[in-house]
């Protein structure tokens, strides 16, 4: 894995040695920024806000374009199949865009290599939680539920092999228990199923629900290796026994393969800048979207541990159809 | 009563000039919105969301509402004038509506559509400040189970009012479910019928095939003949006659509920409400056989659902939190990027907010109304223009619509083939709206049953558990019922036709 991502390096160095003018130049004209996810979502809102502060800093134009579909498939192989010079980037949605690309019925046109992953700007823990007059009071109190009546506790995701649905089978790992899953398409959706008493409980993430906590909907965990810094009062999953339930979703920005390195380093600089700035600080709190921003070797490490991880719980999904 | 005193004072900030600017200012992009094929509610409101970035919150929110309205209310635009829905809403309007044009009352249907959404927007905004809080929670009540019977119960009336054609209709009603079936499985995500054409993962998109099936299959109908205009009729009226608006009442007043109830229900969806009003009006009309041909209450039941659903969608969202439809979804992202939380809190945190924006509702429905009735005539002139340029107008118009939608030549090209074989079922005389709106509904349906039996482990049995899932699964077989057997009471229906 690694290996070929040097190789990509080199390759993309060796390009920019050829045409060197390209860099100097940019960006010229207005760049595209591809959201595999449908405005209005957590990953559009983020987008925009970034979007519109980087391109101060950016000199161009940087254009939000939407282009969903197919649990962010159809964005995704856009952005992959964008011509490299810089005026196409893309959201790299993770562990999302891994499970993609490692489940071969959906016969992706793209690997995990097919992108340069350049600046991250979200981490959103996974978050479990139940109705307020939910019986179950703690993470044990359901996870001995389902040990008692096997596939009758109803857990639902926002997708299938979205981070949720990986954290539900984490938590069945840990716990040697098992849920009876249920798909929706959206936090939206699992808010009225949950909250309507369709399904028992919600695997989610922090931002989307974070500010009804303690009224509308109890939290039970969040999977994450600390305390979230909007939900501070909700135990993490290794508190609270469960190691090895970690579990959450990371947003950044990417370009396709062969993009120049220099290019990539003038967006790096610029969108940067606009993620570590008070102002955008401010915006993503409001929204309970934490930043977390990485570059370079760390983000690239990043990316290439979670295809590793979320390779194995693909497998064990796909071998459960 | 507290609420009236808030509204009162929401009124008061609403009716300062700079609101009245952003709501004006709102309302004549999102009825340009509305006019553009293709460039729906949804991604027309989040390509402005950066245009209010400078404004105050409550500006901002009140530039988006007039937006999200006046977008609605510009689709019927063009679904009257040229039989090109502008999105998915105005669908059913096409029906009667571009009928009526050609009968010259392009003028009437686009004044009863100005006055319908009026009407059906104001009293459903009404209906939201006194009833938002309870109804809201009520409609979490409406699950999987209940959304998929609802849809079952839609498509099976829509077949069920087909008349004589009814064979026609159910074929059609088929054939859309097919289509609606190609695209990435819901839920397991593998490719279905895709034949690996990497534009089919997303599934047949439904803007181009209403495009073609609608109005490219008009151009070349009227191609066929050697016609001057697009129209011939002369144009009879500038507005609705008094007969006419008394006509409609009813048809208005039934509109408003039906369409403020649906718009409760969180993932109804704008066009529901507009197939459910219209499959009414023409059950309780004495005449349904001059549905489909120009019956200005067609229009005017479809117009007003669609706009009380519009204004009935904000209550999940400002009660619960919930975004209903897509472009609700954009609006409440809005909502967030401006600092503002919706849902139970709203109300009692920010009141001056969240009454300033449900005054500045009544606000931009009487802007609609003052700012659509005086172009109607001028939108109306449109239909003067000679055939030739119409016609290649049109068609650019369509293709730009198709093409804006993924910036993809693919989806031109399933438009242009829709509309050859939209002309084909033309002349075949085969009913169109039942393959559109399964088409539509199909994904829906699916999803929603596909949850339904993950949340009951597959069994079939949580359906006999759910009454209101039961009763909405019973009218569609009394309905067939009636039509295997054909009692006489039905004949007269058996003579109209919903296409």
């Amino acid at each position: 894995m690694l290996i070929r991502r040097r190789t990509l390096l080199a390759a993309s160095a060796a390009a920019t040695v050829a045409s060197p003018a390209i860099a100097q130049n940019y960006p010229r004209r207005a760049v595209q920024l591809i959201v595999a996810f449908p405005p209005g979502g957590s990953t559009d809102v983020g987008a925009r806000i970034l979007a519109a502060m980087a391109e101060k800093d950016f000199g161009q134009p940087i254009t939000v374009v939407n282009k969903a579909g197919a649990g962010g498939q159809i964005g995704f192989t856009e952005i992959a199949r964008a011509r490299p010079d810089g005026y196409t980037l893309g959201f790299l949605n993770l562990p999302g865009m891994n499970t993609i690309t490692l489940d071969p019925e959906r016969k992706a046109a793209f690997t995990i290599d097919s992108f340069i992953p350049i600046v991250n700007q979200v981490l959103d823990p996974g978050f479990i939680w139940v109705k307020g007059d939910s019986p179950y009071k703690t993470l044990a109190d359901l996870v001995d539920a389902a040990k008692k009546n096997p596939g009758k506790i109803s857990a639902c995701t926002t997708g299938i092999l979205s981070d949720d649905h990986l954290a539900i089978l984490m938590v069945q790992e840990a716990a040697k228990c098992e849920f009876r899953i249920v798909h929706f398409d959206g936090g939206a959706q699992q808010l009225t199923g949950v909250l309507g008493g369709h399904v028992d409980v919600a695997f989610d993430n922090v931002g989307s629900v974070f500010k009804r906590v303690g009224t509308e909907i109890r939290g039970l965990a969040v999977t994450d290796t600390q305390r979230s810094k909007f939900l501070p009062q909700i135990a993490t999953t290794p508190e609270l026994g469960m190691p090895s339930v970690i579990s959450n979703s990371t947003r950044g920005v990417g370009a396709p393969k062969g993009t120049p390195a220099d290019i990539c380093k003038i967006v790096e600089t610029a969108f940067l800048k606009a993620i570590n700035s008070a102002e955008m600080k401010e915006k993503m709190d409001a929204v309970g979207l934490a930043l977390k921003p990485m570059v370079g070797a760390e983000y690239a490490k990043y990316y290439a541990d979670l295809q590793a991880q979320a390779k194995k719980y693909t497998e064990w999904a796909l071998k459960m159809r | 009563m507290e609420s009236l005193g808030h509204l009162l004072s929401g009124f008061a900030a609403a009716l300062s000039w700079y609101y009245l600017l952003y709501a004006l200012a709102g309302c004549i992009l999102g009825t340009l919105i509305g006019v553009l094929p293709g460039l729906g509610p949804a991604a027309g409101t989040a390509i402005l969301i950066p245009l209010t970035f400078s404004l105050d919150p409550t500006g901002a929110i009140i530039m988006l509402s007039a937006i999200y309205y006046g977008a609605m209310y510009g689709g019927t635009i063009t679904s009257v004038l040229i039989n090109v829905p502008g999105e998915a809403a105005s669908v059913i309007t096409c029906i009667d509506g571009h009928q009526m044009a050609r009968q010259g009352r392009a003028g009437s249907a686009l004044g009863i559509a100005a006055i319908g959404s009026f009407v059906g927007g104001t009293l459903a905004t009404v209906a939201l400040v006194v009833v938002a809080m309870p109804l809201a929670s009520l409609a979490l009540k409406f699950g999987p189970a209940e959304f998929f019977a609802l849809m079952v119960a839609g498509l099976c009336l829509v077949v069920g009012l087909a008349g004589k054609n009814i064979m026609a209709a159910l074929l059609m009603t088929v054939i859309g479910l097919l289509l609606a079936l190609i695209g990435l499985d819901p839920v397991r995500g593998a490719p279905r019928f895709t034949f690996g054409v990497e534009e089919l993962f997303d599934g047949i998109g439904f803007v181009p095939v209403v495009m073609g099936l609608f109005g490219v299959a008009e151009l070349l109908l009227a191609a066929e003949t050697r016609q001057t205009h697009m129209i011939e009729a002369e144009l009879k009226s500038w507005m609705p006659t008094r007969q006419e608006c008394k006509d409609c009442v009813g048809a208005i007043l039934r509109g408003t509920g039906v369409g403020f109830v649906l718009g409760l229900i969180p993932g109804v969806g704008a066009i529901v409400p507009t197939f459910m009003a219209y499959v009414l009006e023409k059950r309780v009309s004495k005449t349904p056989e001059r549905f489909g041909k120009g019956a200005i209450e067609g229009v005017a039941s479809a117009e007003t659902a669609n706009n009380a659903y519009a204004n009935a969608a904000m209550v999940p969202l400002l009660a619960l939190g919930i975004p209903s439809s897509p472009t609700i979804a954009v609006l409440m992202g809005a909502f967030i990027i401006n600092g503002i939380t919706p849902g139970p809190f709203l109300f009692t945190e920010q009141p001056t907010l969240v009454w300033t924006v449900i005054a500045s509702f009544f606000v931009g429905n009487v802007l609609l109304l003052i700012l659509n009735l005086p172009l109607v005539g001028l939108w109306a002139k449109l239909l003067k223009i000679p055939f030739s340029y119409m016609c290649a107008g049109v068609l650019i118009f369509c293709i730009i619509g198709a093409y804006g939608l993924k910036q993809t030549m693919f989806d031109v090209w399933v438009m242009l083939g829709f509309g050859i074989i939209g002309y084909l079922l033309r002349k075949l005389d085969f009913p169109i709206a039942p393959a559109i709106l399964a088409l539509i509904l199909g994904p829906m349906m699916e999803k929603s049953l596909r949850t339904t039996l993950e949340i009951s482990g597959g069994s079939f049995a949580i359906f006999l558990d759910r009454p209101v899932a039961l009763v909405l699964l019973t009218i569609p077989l009394i309905v067939i019922g009636f039509l295997v057997f054909k009692p006489r009471s039905l004949a007269p229906l058996r003579e109209s036709d919903v296409e």
